[in-house]
């Protein structure tokens, strides 16, 4: 009851003209710069703060929450055009996304893209609204050990995202660990692999060595002379625009994983929307009756992943807003918008500022639907681009992906790794490996050897703190997951010989 | 509107090199002027910068546009190296935290240190606390310590880089009582803390904004203030001294600085600037609702400092088994 009425609140203050202006704005101004790469929340709501200090808290917060979940919406539009991905939750979309608009299905892939953000965005408000603070101490039990099993059994998707070679997927995602382990290291300050250069202390980002493997790696690979320049089939009519009945179904488990998964892990402030998005993946194609066609056009490919970065929002609202525990960049601008409007975000915010996070709830609501609407006319628009010959849009790509790097921190060095990176992915188009999982390693690296190394900090160096329950099960999980290609070597054979028994 | 000004800013500069012992600034800026910051979007000195921008806005204390530039990496070397490339530009300020004294202490890629630029004024100290879980045996700081004697390397603390304070601070704790305890890094701040409430850890050095609505909540219970004397919201609080620990970790410190030949006009014109904000209503209520001290020093006075922070920091570093290499 009492949610009810919260809810009604919210309702109350997310439809005055206002609030509905603010949020409207908001999820459109996300959606631009989620298609822009380079582009993001973080920069975006840091940029736009200094203007709301004259505007009402709680419109200014529905704005930048709009914008928050808006550039998920958009993330996906330039990974299944250009292979480019738009945000790094959107980086695993490309796998299938890029598969489907070459095959002419660029319409349903937007599109689905679209409609798994809205039910799974939607669900990750219901369950902001209806379990946030009890979840909230939940998601403390989880520290660094039970991460660490966590980007385990990510890791162990590797098999998932293996092509024919299960060894050269191995190999290609060592390489990602390496580059993670590039930099400054956290615990004792030594420098790592950076060969004197100030600009790798940093470490590598793993979005440029996406869009350089993804993006420039497929054009490179795309302008060879024995391969003539062809355009994509281009869909015609609204009907091969958007997903057809058949897709909806196909997708049914796809939802629901994108939606748990993102927002479970959005809870957890040690992990965010990538992660989720890789795990949604793994987890579509462990699940999936015909795994052979991820990586190849599976349109679960896009809606899990896709979901699971809108549900993370709802979810990393959730310590956010009950804690007063950023769990990633952009949520940590929320939290300094919070205190520069002189709110203090803890245990007791909820409590002391009803009418704020009712009406951001309720806000969140309308924002969805405002996105749905907003985005599946654009997948026309969008779908258009296809049209584009193959001579103007390698360059195209080329371009985006330059100007994405380069607007993030206006770097040549930046810039130059993405050309190398950009021929390791040319290298590996043409020696047969696959490039998913250097990404995944890269992404799981880092997170990964901090959480062990943490884990063992706090244990003085005993292994045995991983069997504490939670990271026992993932690990088991873990160990399933790299079992699934041996199951499926003995089911193949078992078919074969049914069928030559039959014969 | 900004012609004018500049027009108006431009006669000034003319007019005071015909006057050479004008009390005002002579120089003013007629460009938008970049503010480079070490981290990315809602890092901590990118927030302070963007929080400086509106305060000068507000006051009308700068005449032009004023932007946050982005460039992280390194622990402030990335934004070191940028600075220093702007040479003479009046119209660049960069950000520093102890950060930028640390790094270059560890990291011998670091070619360029804050002190290769130009000063101009420290704004902030940063203030901390020790905190613990409220329902913790712990009720003093030498409860804690008395534990982390009994049992050695059992108790935990999280906090950032072995560089930063937290553990500066529980070094110099430990050397001081010979106590022993672990200390565990996270590279987020909202990772420390989730560490300390799920109790993965014991104790936590935390920024006292930070602690203020977990305290107010009934979930954390503040031991001692990392600072010399009481802060005004924690005036029930022992100093680290009052708690019977004589130790004095180096402050953590905010501050601003200029490219390497920054003209000295423009230092002049920032040195008044940074000091009128500093002095401004909006500032004011910045550091008490963030809980930060102002520690307003300008110029040659903080070139001082800074370098006898970054003596200390060595030494401390030296003490901890750091590996230093300059």
């Amino acid at each position: 009851m009492d949610i009810l009425t919260g809810l009604m609140h919210g309702f109350q203050v997310a439809t005055t003209p206002l609030s509905l202006g603010m949020c409207m704005l908001g999820v459109v101004l996300g959606t631009v710069i989620g298609v822009l790469p380079g582009l993001g929340p973080p920069a975006t709501i840091a940029m736009l703060l200094p203007l709301t200090m004259k505007l009402d808290p709680t419109g200014a917060m529905i704005m930048l929450a709009g914008i928050y979940y808006g550039a998920k919406y958009g993330g996906s539009t330039t990974s299944i055009l250009l292979n480019v991905p738009g945000e790094s939750s959107s980086v695993v979309t490309c796998i299938d996304g890029y598969q489907m608009a070459r095959k002419g299905r660029a319409g349903p892939a937007l599109g689905m893209a679209a409609i798994a953000s809205f039910i799974a965005g939607t669900f990750g408000v219901v369950a902001l609204m209806l379990v946030a603070p009890a979840l909230a101490q939940v998601s403390l039990a989880f520290s660094s050990p039970e991460y660490f099993a966590l980007m385990v059994m990510g890791l162990a998707m590797v098999v998932l995202l293996a092509g024919d070679s299960l060894v050269k997927a191995l190999l290609s995602m060592l390489v990602g660990l390496w580059i993670s382990g590039i930099g400054s290291d956290l615990f004792t300050a030594t420098s790592r692999f950076t060969f004197g250069s100030v600009q790798l202390l940093g470490g590598i980002e793993f979005i440029l060595v996406a869009i350089g493997v993804f993006a420039v790696g497929e054009v490179l690979a795309n302008i060879e002379p024995q391969d003539p320049p062809k355009m994509l089939p281009v869909p015609k009519g609204i009907r091969n625009l958007l997903p057809t009945w058949d897709d909806m179904k196909r997708c049914r488990f796809a939802f629901v994983n994108g939606s748990v998964v993102g927002f479970i892990i959005g809870v957890l402030p040690g992990a965010g929307a990538t992660i989720a998005s890789f795990i949604s993946y793994g987890i579509e194609k462990a699940v999936s009756r015909h795994p052979e066609e991820f990586g190849k056009g599976a349109i679960e490919g896009v809606a899990a992943p896709e979901g699971s970065n809108n549900a993370e929002t709802g979810g990393a609202l959730v310590p956010l807003l009950t804690l007063g525990i950023p769990g990633s960049g952009t949520t940590a601008i929320l939290l300094a918008a919070l205190t520069l409007w002189g709110f203090k975000p803890g245990p007791l915010f909820i409590h002391d500022q009803p009418q704020l996070f009712w009406g951001l709830v309720a806000s969140m609501y309308i924002g969805n639907v405002v996105l749905l609407i907003l985005n599946l006319p654009l997948v026309a628009l969008f779908a258009q681009l296809l049209r584009v010959p193959a001579y103007v849009l390698q360059p195209l790509i080329l371009g985006v992906s330059i100007v994405g790097v380069y607007a993030a921190d206006a770097s040549m060095f930046q810039l130059g790794l993405l050309a190398l990176f950009g021929l390791v992915g040319y290298a590996m188009r043409k020696l047969d490996f696959p490039t998913a999982p250097l990404v995944l390693g890269l992404v799981l690296g880092d997170p990964m050897e901090r959480a062990l190394r943490q884990s063992l900090m706090m244990s003085q160096g005993h292994l045995s703190i991983l069997l504490r329950p939670i990271p026992a099960t993932l690990l088991v999980f873990a160990a399933l997951l790299l079992a699934v290609p041996l199951f499926r070597k003995v089911n193949a054979i078992r078919v074969q010989v049914l069928e030559r028994e039959e014969a | 509107m900004t012609r004018t000004r500049s027009t108006c800013a431009a006669a000034l500069a003319a007019l005071a090199t015909l006057v050479p012992f004008a009390s005002h600034a002579d120089w003013k800026p007629t460009k938008p002027v970049e503010f480079i910051v070490h981290t990315g979007p809602g890092g901590g000195n990118d927030l302070l910068a963007r929080a400086v921008v509106t305060m000068l806005e507000q006051e009308k204390l700068v005449p032009v546009r004023m932007q946050v530039i982005n460039k992280p990496g390194g622990g402030g070397a990335v934004a070191a190296a940028a600075v220093a490339d702007r040479k003479d530009d009046p119209n660049t300020v960069g950000f520093i935290t102890s950060v930028w004294l640390a790094g270059p202490l560890t990291a011998k890629e670091q070619k360029i240190t804050v002190f290769d630029l130009k000063p101009i004024a420290q704004l902030l100290r940063e203030p901390a606390v020790f905190a613990v879980r409220a329902d913790s045996p712990y009720k003093t700081l030498k409860d804690f310590v008395e534990a982390a004697k009994a049992h050695p390397g059992q108790l935990k603390q999280s906090g950032g880089s072995i560089t930063s304070r937290d553990n500066i601070v529980r070094e110099q704790l430990e050397h001081a009582t010979g106590a022993k305890w672990a200390y565990v890094s996270f590279p987020g701040g909202g990772e420390r803390l989730a560490a300390l409430l799920g109790g993965h850890v014991d104790i936590m050095v935390i920024e006292p904004q930070e602690a203020g609505e977990n305290v107010r909540a009934g979930k954390l219970r503040v031991l001692a203030q990392v600072s010399e004397t009481r802060l005004p919201k924690w005036a029930d609080i022992p100093t680290l001294k009052e708690a019977g620990y004589d130790i004095h970790p180096t402050p953590q410190i905010r501050g601003v600085v200029g490219p390497p030949e920054m003209p000295a006009e423009a230092v002049k014109y920032w040195i008044e600037t940074f000091d009128k904000l500093h002095r401004s209503a909006s500032w004011k209520k910045y550091v008490e609702q963030n809980e930060l001290e102002d520690a307003f020093v300008s110029g040659d006075a903080f070139r001082k400092s800074m370098e006898q922070t970054s003596k200390e920091l060595r030494e401390q570093f030296v003490k901890a088994g750091i590996k230093v290499t300059r």
